[in-house]
């Protein structure tokens, strides 16, 4: 039984220009205790996806589909049903540690205040238990880090901040929408052996959104790369970097830098405008496999391993497919 | 030394950007000049029973128009009334009228505006064209037709004034929160389960206090020169109640025999509402993130 479900679940947005489809007919699950990575390029309707399942999108946007997350129908929660589910089930992390803190508070008093609203603490309590969660987050001195303001910290320090202020209630679901992407190289390691501590210690299913497949590899139990809005491969993190079937994973594989492999290989083209939904598939322009079948019909998901799903009409590995 | 003080630093932030606003805020001479002149006449507006040498109304017809003495620094007016003592006790009505109608302005103003701002939609349309169509009347020209409607008395030039400087309040608070509800902090918070009354008492005020003090010391000023206009014309503080306003309408009659009757009264006016103008300048720098001084 898992946590989370998502089925069919698709964002229009009706702007000025006309409708974007952002996110089409996306399925997919996420376990009690389990690392979910999303893949794919910059608008492939990662983030928008997720943040659809709390409303957290503007009113131009069209979510429909269904979500149950611990049998509550989350596209239809509203008001306060919604607001106790966003920070205590279900909590968010954000790309921009540097903005998502108000300048205008201690961080402490940011945190505390989660934990009165959710938990109904008093000041006291709040007061301990923002300790307890700066030290889990790995803040060193957090007794005094409690009475400083926003502008004192690192980025990765905020960013330590904010996933203590998201796993304060103990939630069931922890998401993090590109978490290391503003913070250097050595800071994001840190953070993402900060999340698996988490997961480890607190037992939070965890869906990591990120563009960078070395993140990926490093945390993920499960892996779902989107193109266009659309789901494009699933599989479990092993049997996807050892067998991954769609062109554009192989793509996204081979342009992984590593030492000494010579030039950087690259997904030719460019992410379509998502205007509308082309009946072909999406990533047929930039496919070296396409052919006639592509351009003309949608490819169906299908199952081609143990937990492996891909939608494509010449599915297996670059080598397979060139040979 | 310097480590002694980046630590004490560390330990209370809070002091510290005290510290560092009120040292930007001293190195501004002209708006710690405003400061000390501004406190000075709201000091004087409080102990007026205290300071002012005679009673605002005491009459001496020995001393009819008589020019500054040592009994009458300031000399008397027509009726043989200390002029000193009456801009003492007439700082009262403009610091009333200066402070009550900003405070008037501030508490509906800025509520209209944070709704009109935050929750957007049709209300925001309407109070935001609304806005636009009441400031393009000039401030006094509505003071004025308002203190004409209430009829005259402080109080009532007070709504009138207060009235009249909300529109501005509004536009600001408007453009504030249409601001913050962007930041990223707010969107935090709403993934965090924060309600939108919460998000605007913890997120939006606080974020927009500091354009709201300098407004305020704008409106101040302001306020108390449409004080002394209302009561110049009549529609305010009513004689024989001193106020600035209402010496200089006194005054008028005897400009060519006492032409200081009406320079008194005016220093006093261009003096405070001055002081509140500086003051206002220099907080507006002080809190300007891009002063580097």
């Amino acid at each position: 039984m898992s946590l989370l479900e998502v089925d069919d679940l698709s964002v229009r947005f009706e702007t000025d220009d006309g409708t974007v489809h952002a996110v089409d007919r996306l399925s997919f699950e996420v376990g009690a205790g389990e690392v979910l990575g999303i893949v794919g390029e910059s608008g492939c309707g990662k983030s928008v996806s997720l943040m659809s399942l709390l409303g957290l999108l503007p009113e131009t946007a069209v979510v429909s589909g269904r979500a149950t997350f611990d049998g509550i129908d989350l596209l239809a929660a509203r008001g306060t049903a919604l607001r106790s589910i966003r920070g205590r089930k279900i909590a968010f992390v954000f790309q921009e540690p540097m903005t998502s803190l108000n300048p205008a508070f201690k961080v402490g008093n940011q945190i505390g205040e989660v934990l009165r609203r959710h938990l109904g603490l008093d000041r006291a309590a709040a007061r301990k238990r923002t300790i307890e969660l700066l030290e889990l987050v790995r803040i060193p001195s957090a007794e005094r880090r409690l009475d400083e303001f926003p502008h004192q910290l690192s980025g990765g320090m905020r960013q330590r901040v904010m996933i203590a202020m998201a796993v304060a209630c103990d939630p069931k679901i922890l998401i993090a929408d590109e978490p290391t992407t503003a913070l250097d190289v050595t800071i994001q390691a840190g953070i993402l052996d900060l999340v698996r501590d988490i997961r480890e210690r607190l037992g939070t299913a965890i869906v990591l959104i990120t563009h960078n497949l070395g993140v990926v590899a490093d945390i993920a139990d499960r892996v779902l790369v989107m193109y266009a809005g659309r789901k494009v491969e699933e599989a479990p993190v092993a049997e996807l970097f050892a067998r991954p079937q769609h062109p554009y994973t192989n793509g996204l594989l081979a342009a992984v830098p590593r030492p000494g492999a010579g030039r950087l290989r690259e997904i030719p083209g460019r992410v379509p405008s998502l205007a509308e939904i082309p009946q072909a598939c999406a990533f047929a322009p930039r496919c070296p496999r396409a052919d006639a079948i592509t351009r003309s019909s949608v490819p169906e998901l299908r199952t081609v391993g143990p937990g492996h799903m891909v939608a494509c009409f010449h599915p297996g590995t670059d080598a397979e497919a060139a040979a | 030394m310097s480590y002694v003080e980046t630590s004490a630093v560390t330990i209370n932030p809070r002091a510290r950007r005290r510290r560092l606003l009120r040292k930007r805020f001293l190195r501004r001479p002209l708006a710690v000049a405003g400061l000390v002149v501004a406190i000075g006449f709201i000091l004087m507006a409080i102990l007026a029973p205290l300071i002012a040498p005679y009673s605002p109304s005491a009459t001496d017809f020995n001393a009819l128009l008589a020019k500054p003495s040592r009994e009458h620094l300031l000399g008397t007016d027509e009726l043989g009334r200390d002029v000193l003592s009456r801009i003492i006790w007439g700082s009262r009505a403009s610091i009333e009228a200066g402070v009550l109608a900003t405070g008037l302005a501030i508490a509906v103003g800025v509520p209209i505006g944070i709704v009109a701002g935050y929750f957007r939609g049709w209300p925001d349309t309407v109070i935001a064209r609304l806005t636009d169509v009441l400031l393009a009347f000039p401030f006094l020209i509505v003071a004025v037709g308002l203190a004409a409607i209430l009829g005259p008395s402080l109080t009532n030039a007070t709504i009138a004034l207060g009235i009249g400087a909300t529109p501005v309040f509004i536009r600001i608070a408007r453009g504030e929160a249409l601001s913050l509800r962007e930041e990223d902090y707010v969107r935090a918070a709403v993934a965090n389960g924060a309600s939108d009354v919460r998000i605007i008492v913890r997120h939006v005020v606080p974020n927009m206090t500091s354009t709201l003090i300098v407004q305020a010391t704008i409106a101040i000023p302001a306020a108390i020169i449409g004080e002394a206009v209302l009561s110049f014309l009549g529609l305010g503080v009513q004689p024989p109640t001193p106020s600035w306003g209402v010496m200089l309408a006194d005054a008028q009659s005897y400009l060519s025999q006492a032409p200081r009757l009406a320079v008194y009264p005016g220093l006093a006016i261009f003096f405070c509402s001055l002081s509140f103008n500086l003051l206002g300048d220099g907080l507006r720098d002080v809190f300007d993130p891009r002063t580097t001084r």
